[in-house]
C-alpha cells in the first residue's frame, strides 16, 4: 500500500512538474486575477505622496466591492483631507474586452453626481499620487501580451517573472516586469518601462498578510524613479465577505455618502 | 433655530474624525471650512468688490438608518454689511435604506446634467448677491420640502413636495458692485398648501447611457419685471436629460418645456430649453467641457437666445496646483464672463487660491457687469 501510494505521490510531482514548464506568461497573470479574495470587499486605504524633498501629502479613502460574475463593482469615497472628504466614486467594471465601464463621479459640494469617462481615466494618476486608475484596479488578462521570462528567488519568496507589453499602444507604459510570489500569487515587485524603454515606476510590495484566509497586501510603495516621488499604500481594516446588499452600488447611495 | 445652528458650528469648532460605530451606535460626522475672500475691481476705481470671511460647519448624525444633516455658515462681510451673522444653509433629516431615501427640511435639490446652467434643475434657486462670481455651490438656495426616493440598481424614482419655497437673491443694493439697480421686488407667493411645489424624476443608470425624465409645478424664481414690478408666477416644467460616455468623451444633453412661463411685460408663453454639452477627459488631468444652450420663446420679439460654457482645467505638480478657467459666453450678444483660477495646495488642509474674473461686455446679460473685471484671491482652511 505503501509503495502505491509513492508511486502515486512520484506520478503527481512529475505531473506538476510538466505543468509547470508548460506555464506560460497568461497562465500566471491568469492564476493572479483568480486568486480567491471573496465575493465582497472592504478596506480603508491611506495614501501618503512624498516629494523628493521630503514632504508629505495624504489621502485617505474607503471603498467596498462586490463581485457580479466575472464583473466587479466599487464604490470609494474619499474620508480625508476635508476639501475632497465625501467625494465618492461609483465603478462597474466589465471584464469583457471592448466593453467600457461605467463610473460615476459625485461632488459632495456641488451636491451632483457626474457620469465620467469609463476609458479615459486607466491611464491617468489616481488623485496626483504615483498609482494609475488602472493600477489601483485589476487590468483585463488580454489587454496586455505575456511572457514568463525566468523563475527566481527574491525577498525569500519563490517568484515567476513576467513581462507584460500592452496591446494598446496608448498606454502610458512599453512594458513591465512583475516578479510574482508562487506562495500567494501576489506581485513582490514590479517595474515599469517607458516610451523610451527607461525605467520609469517601480512598486514594491512590503508587507502581505492572510485575513480570512485571503492573502491581503497591507502595505506597497510605488516610486517614480525619475522624478523621485513615491506613494505608500497603507491598506487597513480588510475585511472579505462583508454583508453588503448590491444596493449599495448605485447612484442613490453614491448621492447619500458614507 | 439659531441656537441649533450654533452649536453645530461650535461642535465644528473641535477638530474629529469620522466616529464610525457599528450601525445601532450613534455616528457623528463633521466636516467644514474656513475662508476668507478678497476680490478688487481691475478697473477704475479699483475698489473692493468683495471681502468676507467665514467659517462653514457640516455636522451629520446618524444612528441605524435614520439620520440629520445640518448646514451653516459664519459669515464677516465687510462689503454687504446685512450679510454678516449666521447663515443656516441646509437643515433636513432623512431615513435611508436600501431602497428608500426620504429628506424632510431644509435643502438643496438638484436635478439634469447641465454644468452651470439651469435647465431642469430648477428647485433650488440662486443668489446672484454677487452674481456668479461666487463658487458655484455657494450660490444654489436651499428649499424647504420633501423629497422620496425610491431605487434599485439601474433606475431610481424621486418625488419632491416643497411648501416652502425659495427664490433668486438678487442685489438690489445701490452700495453692492454688483447691484441690477433698486428693481421693486412683487411679493412672494405666500406659505400656503395651493402654492406648494411638486414634482418627480425617473432616472435610468445603465451601462452605456444615463437618462432621465422630470416634470415639476413650479414657480418662475427669478422674478420677471411687469409694469416696473418682479413678478411671480405658476409654470410647470417639463424635461429631460441623458449622460452618453464614448471613449474619452462625455456627451450630454437636456430639454426642457417649461409651459405657461411669465414673460417680460407679464404675457404667459412657453419656453424651449436644450443643451448639448460635451466633457473631454483627455488624458494627462486635462478636462475640457463646452455647452451650448439655447431658448426659444414661443411669442415676442427676441424669440431665439443662445447660452455657451467653455470649462477647461488641468491639475498640475501631483495634484498640488489645479488651473481652471470657466467662460460663460452669451452667444446672442457676443459678451464673454470668464473666471480663471489657480488652486495651490499648501498643504493637505490649506489652499491659495488667486482668480481673475474677467467681463467682456458691450450688451447682453453681462453689460451690466462691464466694468467688473476683478481680480481675487482666497485661502481656504478645511476640516
Amino acid at each position: 500500500m505503501k509503495k502505491i501510494v509513492l508511486v502515486l505521490a512520484a506520478c503527481m510531482l512529475a505531473a506538476s512538474e510538466m505543468s509547470a514548464q508548460q506555464l506560460t506568461g497568461r497562465d500566471v497573470i491568469q492564476k493572479v486575477k483568480d486568486r480567491p479574495d471573496g465575493d465582497t470587499r472592504y478596506g480603508e486605504m491611506e495614501l501618503t505622496l512624498k516629494k523628493k524633498n521630503g514632504s508629505t501629502r495624504q489621502r485617505k479613502v474607503t471603498s467596498w466591492a462586490m463581485d457580479e460574475g466575472k464583473d466587479t463593482k466599487k464604490m470609494m469615497f474619499f474620508t480625508y483631507p476635508g476639501d475632497v472628504k465625501g467625494t465618492g466614486f461609483l465603478t462597474w467594471d466589465y471584464d469583457q474586452i471592448g466593453k467600457e465601464d461605467a463610473k460615476w463621479l459625485y461632488l459632495p459640494a456641488m451636491k451632483k453626481t457626474r457620469r465620467i469617462s469609463g476609458s479615459s481615466s486607466k491611464t491617468d494618476y489616481f488623485m496626483g499620487t504615483d498609482f494609475t486608475y488602472d493600477d489601483m484596479g485589476q487590468r483585463h488578462v488580454d489587454e496586455d501580451k505575456h511572457k514568463l521570462l525566468r523563475e527566481e528567488t527574491r525577498n525569500g519568496h519563490k517568484c515567476w517573472v513576467v513581462e507584460s507589453v500592452p496591446v494598446d499602444k496608448h498606454e502610458i507604459y512599453s512594458r513591465k516586469v512583475t516578479w510574482i510570489r508562487q506562495d500567494c500569487l501576489i506581485a513582490d515587485h514590479v517595474e515599469y518601462y517607458d516610451k523610451l524603454n527607461k525605467l520609469h515606476r517601480v512598486l514594491d510590495i512590503q508587507d502581505v498578510k492572510k485575513i480570512q484566509g485571503f492573502w491581503t497586501i497591507q502595505k506597497m510603495e510605488m516610486k517614480n524613479v525619475q522624478t523621485e516621488h513615491s506613494t505608500t499604500i497603507v491598506v487597513k481594516n480588510s475585511q472579505y465577505n462583508v454583508k453588503v446588499d448590491k444596493a449599495l452600488f448605485t447612484v442613490a447611495k453614491l448621492e447619500k455618502g458614507l | 433655530m439659531r441656537f441649533v445652528t450654533i452649536i453645530a458650528l461650535l461642535w465644528c469648532a473641535i477638530p474629529r474624525s469620522v466616529l464610525a460605530q457599528d450601525e445601532d451606535s450613534l455616528r457623528i460626522d463633521v466636516k467644514g471650512f474656513v475662508d476668507t475672500y478678497h476680490a478688487v475691481r481691475t478697473e477704475s476705481p479699483n475698489d473692493w468688490m468683495s471681502s468676507r470671511s467665514r467659517v462653514r460647519g457640516e455636522v451629520t448624525l446618524e444612528k441605524g438608518h435614520a439620520g440629520a444633516f445640518v448646514s451653516a455658515n459664519l459669515i464677516y462681510n465687510a462689503i454687504l454689511k446685512d450679510r454678516t451673522g449666521l447663515q443656516l444653509r441646509e437643515a433636513y433629516a432623512y431615513y435611508s435604506d436600501d431602497h428608500w431615501d426620504v429628506r424632510a427640511g431644509r435643502q438643496i435639490i438638484t436635478w439634469g446634467v447641465a454644468d452651470a446652467l439651469r435647465l431642469t434643475d430648477i428647485i433650488s434657486p440662486m443668489d446672484y448677491t454677487e452674481f456668479l462670481a461666487q463658487d458655484y455651490d455657494d450660490i444654489r438656495i436651499p428649499v424647504g420640502g420633501l423629497r422620496l426616493r425610491y431605487s434599485r440598481e439601474k433606475w431610481n424614482l424621486e418625488a419632491v413636495a416643497i411648501p416652502v419655497s425659495s427664490f433668486f437673491d438678487l442685489p438690489t443694493d445701490d452700495k453692492n458692485p454688483w447691484s441690477v439697480g433698486q428693481i421693486p421686488i412683487g411679493n412672494e407667493p405666500k406659505h400656503k398648501a395651493y402654492n406648494m411645489e411638486y414634482g418627480g424624476r425617473l432616472s435610468f443608470f445603465l451601462s452605456g447611457i444615463d437618462f432621465s425624465f422630470s416634470a415639476l409645478h413650479t414657480w418662475n424664481k427669478q422674478p420677471v419685471l411687469c409694469n416696473g414690478v418682479g413678478e411671480y408666477h405658476r409654470m410647470t416644467m417639463l424635461g429631460a436629460d441623458m449622460s452618453v460616455p464614448v471613449g474619452k468623451f462625455v456627451v450630454r444633453s437636456e430639454v426642457a418645456e417649461y409651459l405657461d412661463e411669465l414673460q417680460i411685460g407679464g404675457s404667459r408663453a412657453a419656453s424651449t430649453y436644450a443643451l448639448l454639452g460635451l466633457d473631454w477627459y483627455a488624458g494627462n488631468d486635462w478636462t475640457l467641457s463646452a455647452q451650448y444652450a439655447h431658448k426659444y420663446v414661443a411669442q415676442g420679439e427676441h424669440r431665439n437666445t443662445g447660452l455657451s460654457t467653455l470649462r477647461i482645467s488641468k491639475d498640475l505638480l501631483h495634484n498640488t496646483l489645479a488651473l481652471q478657467t470657466f467662460a460663460y459666453i452669451d452667444v446672442t450678444n457676443g459678451s464673454v464672463f470668464n473666471r480663471l483660477s489657480a488652486d495651490y495646495a499648501l498643504n493637505d488642509q490649506l489652499h491659495a487660491i488667486l482668480g481673475y474674473d474677467y467681463f467682456h461686455a458691450d450688451s447682453g446679460m453681462f453689460a451690466i457687469y462691464k466694468k467688473n473685471s476683478e481680480l481675487w484671491v482666497k485661502l481656504k482652511y478645511s476640516f
